[in-house]
């Protein structure tokens, strides 16, 4: 694995990434914001056999220098077997956090108003897939008004890649599931514009993919093929799919820009290493237009996460083989400029930034069988200062030596966020 | 006739901004005399909402029987089943110095909307409910409700104390954080503003974001409730 990483193939192989991005300007905007100094950073956590108690866990970390917990863990609590723990997403009043698990679809739902420093498990919603009708793995977790719209990635009948759109109600009671349209049944992240009405969702890979050690899916070409190439424009109060959008090979995350007045998202292509952006038309309609290659285009490094910054300015670009995050700026949307390129880690996966961009956590784990191995598979947290031009390092966690597991999706916490500093939030996005 | 009410709702509004001493313009805020794309289009929407009965609203949740306090001061029911075809609940506080008087702006456009439509008139509540009774008693409700001007149904509700209004924002999963000096003047209380739109059984058929309330949509999503 560790030598298939530095061949082109395993690099073509590789770039089938299943990241997640959950920093605080790419929150929901129907989400309470956190614009202040976070206190925590909260990782939901693959569990490692042999590994501590071996589960899928929240773990806690310290991230206000001003606090004696700075970079430190300040608490875990685990959910207790494995889940391929993956993304995680806070309900709209921010007082909830819901995690999935994308192997047995199971969601756990953490009380973080109580206790931000503590969070702790309250419900395990262990029917999903009876519920919405046969749709596997949970993976987007987005809060939109009392409500957790959640997108799959497959579904029970094959494992395969169609799937569906589950909303929730936020005390965990089924609302609705919504199957992907025909000609773009796979699913991965979904967005939504609340000036335009519109909703993007984008699309990745079935469980029987997802879920199969790499070296074996790498040997199966057909298996291969089973990867989404498509993206949809939705009517987003109608949840009823306007258009299909050609992405070829895996768009996976998505990021609206957060000017009111701005009309256009981007997104990167795993499989082929690409930067689209998701531009509105005159007639209202959406096209999407490949931007560039990231990195060497004969070897693309598996993108797998983006974060924008809140003044939509930088594109951060995480890519999983060569361990490297790469800065945009994409002031100008259709021609971004490459202003940064920095090694984090020998794998990386998870980019997250605080609101005000000065701030920025990366964390290392794809999936727990896609993973590297031997010295390679590296499992941190490691945190920078962004002075706009470099980045600065603050502290790092070592999630191995901690004995805690593979760190994956990253979100933000402070401890006096429920005790009435109404005036340092933002109510509503802008 | 128009311009009297629009003007009614415009000094409700400066009212507002002046009395709570708003530090910062909220767009949408003056926006209450206008019509509704317009005043849309101001707060940054750009789109046409889908038509009623083209999409499904359906419902989640049901919020219980609970008696609060009219602005006349007698026990009020906050909905009142035989009724209301459809119900819009918004929680506010009066001292709040931006996302309510927007809530409130874009709930005079519906409550306008309403009047004006037969297929709605007579069918839908509007309900204004405070969740800082401490400081909202029912004469200031009242005030409040005499600057509204309703041309419909529109209740104007607070509660006898806090612990009356608690199981109320429970019940709709409304969370409201008490801010340091809780109850005094100028004290701010967070909250994730949301409007509820409930149908003739009390069941939520959908909750909005103040942030994004548009009442287009709000007119639509009634008439979608209620088959019209």
């Amino acid at each position: 694995m560790h030598a298939l990483a530095r061949t082109g193939l395993a690099m073509t192989l590789l770039l089938v990434g299943l990241p997640a991005a959950a920093d605080e300007p790419c929150q929901s905007p129907y989400i309470q914001k956190l614009v202040g100094q976070e206190d925590f950073v909260y990782v939901w956590t693959l569990g490692t056999p042999g590994l501590g108690d071996g589960s899928d866990k929240l773990v806690t970390i310290g991230a206000n220098p001003s606090r004696a917990d700075y970079g430190k863990v300040v608490s875990s609590a685990s959910v207790g077997g494995r889940h391929e723990a993956h993304h995680a997403g806070f309900t709209d009043d921010r007082r909830q956090l819901w995690a999935g698990g994308l192997d047995s679809s199971m969601i756990f739902v953490f009380d973080l108003a109580s206790d931000p420093a503590r969070p702790k498990l309250v419900k395990t919603i262990d029917d999903f897939v009876e519920k919405s009708g046969g749709a596997v793995g949970p993976h987007t977790f987005y809060p939109i008004p009392g409500r957790m719209l959640i997108a799959a990635l497959s579904n029970a009948t094959d494992q395969g890649g169609k799937t569906a759109l589950v909303e929730y109600a936020n005390d965990g009671s089924w609302i609705r599931t919504i199957w992907m349209p025909a000609g773009a049944e796979y699913g991965y992240d979904l967005r939504v514009n609340p000036h335009l009405n519109r909703m993007l969702t984008s699309s990745f890979t079935g469980r029987a993919n997802y879920m199969r050690p790499l070296g074996e899916l790498m040997g199966d070409a057909e298996a291969m093929k089973k990867f989404g190439n498509t993206m949809v424009v939705w009517d987003y109060h109608a949840r009823k799919p306007l258009q299909t959008l050609a992405v070829p090979g895996a768009p996976l995350e998505i990021r609206w820009a957060t000017n009111p007045r701005s009309e256009h998202a981007f997104t990167t292509a795993a499989l082929t290493g690409k930067l689209w952006g998701i531009f509105r038309k005159g007639d209202g309609s959406f096209e999407a237009v490949e931007l560039g290659p990231i990195g060497d285009p004969a070897s693309p490094p598996l993108p797998v996460d983006i974060s924008l910054s809140s003044d939509d300015r930088f594109l951060f670009v995480d890519s999983f083989v060569d361990g490297k995050v790469r800065v945009y700026d994409v002031s100008a949307p259709r021609t971004p400029k490459l202003v940064l390129e920095k090694q984090i880690g020998r794998q990386l996966n998870m980019v997250s930034q605080s609101w005000d961009g000065k701030r920025v956590y990366f964390t290392s784990s794809l999936l727990a069988n896609w993973d590297k191995s031997g010295a390679d598979d590296e499992q941190f947290l490691r945190a920078f200062s962004w002075d706009g031009a470099a980045l600065s390092p603050t502290f790092s966690l070592d999630f191995r030596a901690e004995k805690l597991g593979r760190p994956h999706i990253m979100h933000f916490g402070q401890q006096s966020f429920f005790a009435g500093r109404a005036g340092a939030r933002l109510a509503d996005a802008r | 006739m128009r311009g009297g009410r629009a003007a009614r709702a415009a000094g409700l509004l400066a009212a507002l901004a002046v009395a709570a001493g708003a530090a910062r313009a909220h767009e949408g805020d003056d926006a209450a005399a206008r019509p509704a794309a317009e005043s849309a289009a101001a707060s940054g929407v750009r789109f046409e909402p889908p038509p009623p009965g083209s999409y499904e609203l359906p419902p989640f949740g049901k919020v219980g029987g609970h008696s609060l306090l009219g602005s006349d001061g007698r026990p009020a029911p906050l909905l009142e089943p035989g009724r209301d075809g459809a119900a819009l609940v918004s929680f506010i506080y009066l001292s709040c110095p931006d996302a309510c008087p927007m809530a409130t702006a874009v709930l005079q456009r519906v409550d306008q909307a309403v009047a004006g439509d037969p297929r709605l008139a007579g069918r839908v509540a509007l309900v204004t409910v405070s969740f800082d009774p401490l400081r909202d008693t029912p004469e200031k409700m009242a005030a409040f409700r005499a600057r509204a001007a309703p041309h419909g149904r529109w209740r104007f509700l607070t509660a006898q104390d806090p612990a009356a209004i608690a199981p109320v924002l429970a019940d709709f999963g409304q969370d409201r954080l008490a801010a340091p000096g809780d109850g005094e003047d100028g004290a701010l209380v967070g909250h994730t503003l949301k409007v509820f739109l409930l149908d003739g059984e009390g069941r939520i058929r959908n909750v909005y974001s103040a942030g994004f309330l548009d009442a287009r949509v709000l007119v639509n999503d009634l008439l979608t409730v209620l088959g019209g």
